[in-house]
């Protein structure tokens, strides 16, 4: 389920009037989907009642994006069922929990990207993912060994 | 300090506990350390509460009573308790199951008696290349075994894990979670029919054309890649086979080609070590009578009760009233019924008497036996001193 600009755009009022600061509705939705502007900045939206059922599915639609860490990634805590593939396979835990995760056990570093705690699991330190940063890669390996959809990207 | 889980046969032994966090525990084990303390069991005889040992001495009567006993269950407490429990048996002259009769234990006495070669969880991460789930989806059931112990983690001879120095394969009836993770360096065979399977393997090894004929080609010659392969086998695979004795011979056939190992991967805690300790005590390593000195399937839980065998039920840490098919839980009416668990489990409620206990590897120390056979040490968090232990002990001197 990823969220893609073209949808958000869909749903916005489609004026380009400005308000929000952007100049077109095109380019507002896709500061929107990078949460560098919120949805609060098209005044429009909430000012003029004829917009209000497209406002609550924008809304609905946006909320994975304040879950989402930094790096775009969500978890499903829900779904997860704390069996530790994400945590295993991850490739900066192989690096720097050699005897550890990487060989199968409970993570042991203090500041690992993910850990599982009262069985599900939970994100503790972003910074150290792949994804994040300047030079970061599009890591999926967390998702692709996920028995369970529970991790998801923004991005797909 | 590590605590073990005693939430399934995995026996993860890295549990900690921080700040009231429970770390790496798995949901289902996760829920044991959270939830110890809930729907716990009350002394009580025919509906009354009791004293505990008032309700204790009530079992003792009506045991001395009773002319055909049979003490089922014992899977989820320990090696220690499961030895009292047989030795009460053998006192009783009585009839002892567990649920390894309906689930793994044909698997466990062919390895106890040596005719199906076996290895270790750490052997397998270590070595192994060739993993095969057949019949068995982990996610379900031994939610860390693939991040544990199999597929995933880097091993000595494994270093590069599933991404280059594992060949994961996935056998069963429908693409299972298990399945959609076989994706590179894999293999998912869906099967309507385990024997046909075993028979393609047969087939393939003699030069000859077969059902499954290209799939069994591809894992025997992967298996030639490394000295240890395994097949991890599950419920799956028990109802799937007709004749466990030809699925045997195709264990023994392939190592002709590679090494490759079994291990059974079957979710009760500790069913391993009920099977292991009658197994010492008797040569059986389930459906055991007394009194026949043999083992058989009449002597199986759900037979003795179809068949009104049994006049009083012994049912220890299990809830045959849960797991069983309805017109089978129903015969407990029938009998006098005695359950020792630590919770108020459906069975316990249907119970003339309840004598509670301890939750072990939280509130009883002792050893638990893993899917391998590993001997497994529990730690204790809060120590329970009425406990299967205490209260098989009492029951056999007031005998
Ligand atoms: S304020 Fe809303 S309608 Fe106006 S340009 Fe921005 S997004 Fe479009
Ligand atoms: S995306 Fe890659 S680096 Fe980030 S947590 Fe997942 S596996 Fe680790
Ligand atoms: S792989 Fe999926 S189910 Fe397993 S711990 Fe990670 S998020 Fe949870
Ligand atoms: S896999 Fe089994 S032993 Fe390990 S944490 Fe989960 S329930 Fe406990």
């Amino acid at each position: 389920m990823a969220l893609n600009p073209m949808d958000i755009y869909k749903l916005l009022p489609k004026t380009n009037c400005k308000k929000c600061g952007e100049a077109t509705c095109m380019s507002f939705a896709f500061k929107l989907l990078n949460r560098e502007r919120k949805l609060e900045e098209c005044t429009p939206l909430y000012e003029d009642k004829k917009y209000e059922r497209q406002r609550k599915k924008l809304e609905e639609m946006l909320k994975p994006l304040e879950e989402a860490t930094e790096t775009g990634l969500i978890v499903d805590e829900g779904l997860c069922t704390g069996c530790g593939n994400c945590v295993v396979v991850c490739p900066v835990h192989v690096e720097k929990d050699p005897k550890g995760a990487a060989v199968g056990k409970g993570i042991t570093i203090d500041d690992p990207i993910l850990r599982v705690e009262d069985g599900a699991v939970k994100v503790i330190n972003m910074q150290a993912c792949r994804r994040y940063g300047k030079n970061r890669v599009l890591c999926v390996v967390c998702r692709e060994n996920c028995p369970t959809d529970a991790i998801r990207f923004l991005e797909g | 300090m590590s605590f073990v889980c005693p939430g399934c046969s995995c026996l993860c032994d890295d549990i900690e506990i921080v700040d009231g966090r429970i770390l790496h525990a798995c949901r289902r084990g996760e829920e044991i350390f959270e939830k110890y303390k809930e729907n716990r069991a009350k002394p009580m005889v025919k509906g009354k509460e009791v004293d505990i040992d008032s309700a204790i001495e009530e079992a003792t009567e009506v045991l001395k009573d009773s002319k055909n006993t049979v003490i089922y269950g014992m899977d989820t407490t320990t090696v220690e308790a499961q030895q009292l429990g047989i030795e009460l048996a053998e006192k009783l002259n009585a009839y002892i199951d567990d649920n390894s009769s309906f689930c793994l234990g044909e698997f466990v006495e062919a390895i106890l008696r040596k005719e199906l070669p076996t290895t270790t969880l750490e052997d397998v991460r270590d070595r192994a290349y060739v993993m095969v789930y057949w019949g068995a989806n982990p996610f379900h059931s031994l939610s860390r075994h693939m991040s544990r112990y199999s597929y995933y983690p880097r091993g000595a001879k494994r270093p590069r894990g599933y991404e280059e120095d594992r060949f994961l394969v996935v056998v069963d009836v429908r693409r299972s979670e298990t399945a959609k993770l076989a994706k590179k360096n894999a293999k998912f065979i869906q099967v309507d029919n385990d024997d046909e399977l075993v028979d393609s393997f047969f087939k393939v090894m003699e030069g000859k054309a077969a059902k499954y004929a290209k799939e069994a080609g591809i894992i025997l010659n992967e298996m030639k890649k490394s000295d240890l392969n395994v097949i991890f086998g599950g419920l799956g695979l028990k109802y799937g086979l007709k004749d466990l004795g030809k699925f045997v011979e195709m264990v023994r056939k392939m190592n002709e080609v590679a090494p490759l190992y079994f291990i059974p991967a079957g979710f009760h805690a500790n069913m391993r070590g009920f099977n292991e300790t009658l197994f010492e005590k008797t040569g059986y390593v389930n459906k055991y009578s007394f009194k026949d000195g043999k083992g058989d399937v009449d002597f199986a839980f759900t037979s003795l009760l179809q068949n009104g065998k049994v006049d009083t039920a012994v049912i220890i840490g299990t809830d045959p009233v849960s797991s069983l098919p309805y017109d089978v839980a129903s015969k407990l009416k029938e009998v006098k019924t005695i359950v020792i668990d630590p919770r108020m489990s459906p069975t316990a409620r249907v119970a003339d008497i309840i004598i509670p206990s301890a939750v072990s590897g939280i509130e009883m120390g002792g050893t638990m036996v893993r899917s391998d056979g590993a001997r497994i040490k529990l730690e204790v968090i809060e120590e329970r001193d009425v406990n299967d232990i205490y209260i098989l002990k009492k029951i056999e001197e007031g005998l």
